[in-house]
């Protein structure tokens, strides 16, 4: 369950990312955001898990309140939340292993972590996530070596070796062949399905979020302009989303 | 000596103007360094009784004395006018402003020398560099019109109070000496010469007398003062303020002008031809070209600057090089072994730069991340570690391992200890700023990641910064040492030991033949360290 309430982000140069979003998210539901680049997609997904701190509102995730969290208490709230992001985000020097085994560094005191000591149950779950996502036998090579799709299954099986309670993917596609988007979504589907873990994607493909997604959220300048089951999804209301912001591309 | 160098200056322009680029910015190039030559370069040399009393007085300052030389920065002010014109009429304004300051200038460097009498200007020079100390803190109040409350009463203080401190008694002091930058050049009183003439005359019975006796020729009487040539004036008419101008001894300021003259006729005489050679930002390059020749003129009369002497002493060189080969490997007979002196001297100095190099590392690798901005930033406390380490930095970077061996030789005595420890702390500050450098450059979107899953701060940077800066890190370090193994080399001259310590004293011996060894290990060696290293650096990005 994930409350938003007059959540906003104005950037220092005066840019209104988001304004007075407020929107509520059922446990266990798979929601594609769409919208335009530049319509506030992004900046919504990370004031969930304050990558980026909101101007103003509130974010209720599980019945904590996230944007209330000490900096300690953030990294606890964090380490259960995955999040996956269009550029991968890998360490491209450490390993395909090293690299899944980060999403277990939030489990571990900072000390062990520091030193690499993971617990043999860490390593169970990161090689249980690289299988997963098809890169069994890769484990040792280094993670500037992999093919962009595969980089991204690594950043997706980082995320779940977290063991998320709740999974944030931005464009996770976007960087990549069109070919692979099925793969991408396929996994995360799956994983939603099996454990019943809420997952929001961002999507610029609106043919993909039908596809996909249960629930569609519509970004137009910072606001939000749809919301409702993929069905609701009219010509009309796709009209209105993509409308006026042309020049913004 | 005066043609030669007006027509070097308009053969350098023909020979620009074959590029086909645009050749009025060379006629503007010309205007301007001529206009800035007028008032900041001395024109040819004035002396007195001693030969501190000699001194070199600008054009502008020898406008009172011969009138006619107010042609020369008229020429290059009707050559600017003209050129901002476009066209033909730049070409003429070049021809023409070019030629009537060479015919002007000319006219006085032909004539004879003449008595001159000084009057100070006193306060002008001081005067102008307070308010030359004023003029950046004006702009800055004026760029960052919010602050102008600081600025500006700051800028004003230390304005007024330079300029009280350069008026004060001694305010002359603290100026690099300029030789009659601010007096002014007066013709003497009528008479004045003819007295001087007569006196010398007078005289010269008696001194050829004194210089007979000595076995030196005797001196004719003279006509006029241009002919006492290599004399000097009597001492109290030289402590009257008077001076003898000399206008045959030129001073570096009539060969910049005379290049900047025949450059302006060059230049005008091929716009004359092709008029279309011009594009808009001609003011914008002829303003850099010409500050680019008025700073080298100077440079070049400070540093003396003079082929000749090198051709006096090629003679010494060949004799040197005679003998220094073969070299002297070793001298069984007499128990020296030269080439043994080398190798160890040599491995000495390899093993000082490792020393100097690691521990400079060793230093710099935790300081580095203080002076790092994208870590220390979000917190008031880092920040100032960061404005701390990042002030060492600059300062340590100021001085040179070789002033800090020299300073440290006093404390720990003679030997490679101090040229170690010099090399440690000079390079701290190097290492440093290429190490922080590197972290701040870092890939955003691992810390971004590593953050988003709930890693503590020190994880952060150990899993997403360190990997990514660590290659680095060695490759600086690896250039480093390079750099390292070259000063090194000269440490041992100022007694930290090493194979510049064995070249100094073989040297200082006159043992060519086997300081010639030194050099030849050193540049074998050279190239073999950056050879190595840089194949490693290769291998590691």
């Amino acid at each position: 369950m994930i409350e938003v309430r007059n959540l906003s982000k104005i950037f220092p140069d005066g840019t209104q990312a988001l304004s007075e979003v407020s929107v509520s998210i059922p446990e266990g539901d798979f929601v594609a955001i769409i919208g335009l680049s530049g319509a506030g997609k992004s900046t919504f997904l990370r004031t969930l898990n304050r990558l980026i701190e909101p101007t103003s509102g509130q974010v209720v995730v599980k019945g904590v309140e996230v944007t209330r969290l000490s900096r300690r208490e953030l990294q606890a709230f964090r380490r259960k939340v995955g999040f996956i992001f269009q550029q991968f985000n890998l360490v491209q020097r450490l390993t395909v292993l090293e690299n899944v085994l980060h999403g277990r560094l939030g489990y571990l005191p900072a000390w062990k972590g520091l030193l690499g000591l993971y617990r043999e149950e860490d390593t169970a779950i990161a090689l249980e996530q690289i299988r997963r996502v098809g890169l069994q036998g890769k484990e040792k090579a280094r993670a500037d070596q992999l093919s962009g799709g595969q980089q991204q299954r690594v950043a997706i099986a980082r995320a779940l070796a977290q063991e998320p309670e709740l999974i944030l993917a931005d464009e996770p596609m976007a960087s990549l062949d069109p070919r692979l988007s099925d793969v991408i979504l396929g996994i995360l589907k799956e994983y939603n399905e099996e454990r019943g873990v809420t997952v929001l994607v961002n999507i610029h493909v609106l043919e993909l979020a039908r596809r996909y997604a249960r629930r569609i959220l519509a970004f137009n300048r910072g606001r939000l302009v749809f919301d409702g089951p993929v069905e609701a999804l009219t010509p009309e209301v796709e009209r209105m989303v993509y409308a006026g912001n042309l020049e913004a591309l | 000596m005066s043609w030669v160098l007006f027509l070097s200056g308009m053969l350098l322009a023909g020979i620009l103007g074959l590029s086909r680029g645009s050749v009025r910015r060379y006629v503007v190039a010309g205007a301007l360094g001529l206009l800035g030559a007028i008032p900041a370069f001395p024109l040819v040399h004035a002396v007195g009784y001693l030969s501190r009393e000699s001194l070199g007085p600008t054009l502008l300052a020898l406008i009172p004395f011969a009138p006619h030389l107010v042609l020369v920065p008229l020429g290059g002010v009707l050559a600017l006018g003209l050129a901002h014109w476009g066209g033909r009429a730049a070409g003429f304004g070049g021809v023409l402003g070019g030629g009537m300051g060479f015919l002007s200038l000319m006219a006085f460097l032909q004539g004879p020398g003449h008595l001159v009498a000084l009057r100070p200007l006193l306060g002008l020079m001081e005067g102008l560099v307070g308010l030359a100390l004023l003029l950046p803190f004006l702009a800055l109040a004026w760029l960052r019109r919010r602050q102008a409350w600081l600025w500006l009463p700051l800028g004003v203080a230390l304005g007024l109070g330079a300029f009280s401190w350069l008026n004060s008694p001694q305010g002359h002091t603290y100026f690099p000496r300029m030789a009659g930058y601010y007096k002014l050049v007066l013709p003497a009183e009528p008479g004045a010469e003819e007295a001087l003439v007569a006196r010398f005359n007078q005289g010269l019975e008696e001194l050829n007398q004194v210089r007979k006796e000595i076995g030196l020729p005797p001196l004719k009487p003279i006509q006029n003062l241009s002919d006492l040539k290599e004399g000097r004036l009597p001492q109290e008419v030289a402590q009257a303020g008077y001076r003898l101008l000399r206008p045959e001894a030129l001073s570096y300021g009539a060969v910049a002008l005379l290049l900047f003259l025949g450059f302006m006729v060059g230049s005008g005489l091929w716009l004359l031809r092709h008029p279309d050679l011009a594009e808009a930002s001609d003011l914008r390059s002829g303003l850099v070209l010409a500050g680019v020749a008025l700073s080298v003129f100077p440079a070049f009369d400070a540093t003396e600057f003079d082929l000749g002497k090198l051709v006096e002493g090629w003679p010494f060189l060949v004799n040197f090089l005679d003998r220094a080969w073969p070299p002297n490997l070793a001298q069984p007979q007499s128990g020296i072994y030269p080439l043994q002196s080398v190798a160890s001297e040599m491995l000495l100095t390899v093993e000082i730069a490792l020393v100097g190099t690691l521990l400079a590392a060793l230093f710099a690798l935790p300081t580095s991340f203080l002076a790092a901005r994208n870590l220390t930033f979000r917190n008031p406390v880092l920040r100032v570690f960061f404005y701390l380490m990042r002030t060492f930095y600059n300062v340590d970077r100021g001085v040179d391992t070789l002033i800090l061996a020299l300073i440290l030789v006093a404390a720990v005595g003679l030997g490679p200890f101090a040229g170690v420890l010099a090399m440690a702390i000079h390079s701290i500050a190097d290492l440093g700023k290429l190490y922080s450098e590197a972290i701040e450059n870092v890939d955003k979107g691992p810390i971004e990641a590593l953050e988003s899953v709930g890693a503590s701060g020190s994880n952060v940077l150990r899993w997403a910064i360190l990997p990514q800066v660590l290659p680095l890190f060695v490759s600086y370090t690896l250039y480093r040492f390079e750099i390292n193994f070259r000063v090194s080399i000269v440490l041992g001259l100022v007694g930290a030991g090493g194979i510049g310590f064995f070249i100094k004293g073989a040297m200082d011996a006159g043992h060519y033949d086997q300081m010639v060894i030194g050099i030849i290990a050193i540049v074998l060696v050279v190239n073999l360290i950056d050879f190595a290293s840089s194949w490693l650096r290769s291998r590691l990005v």
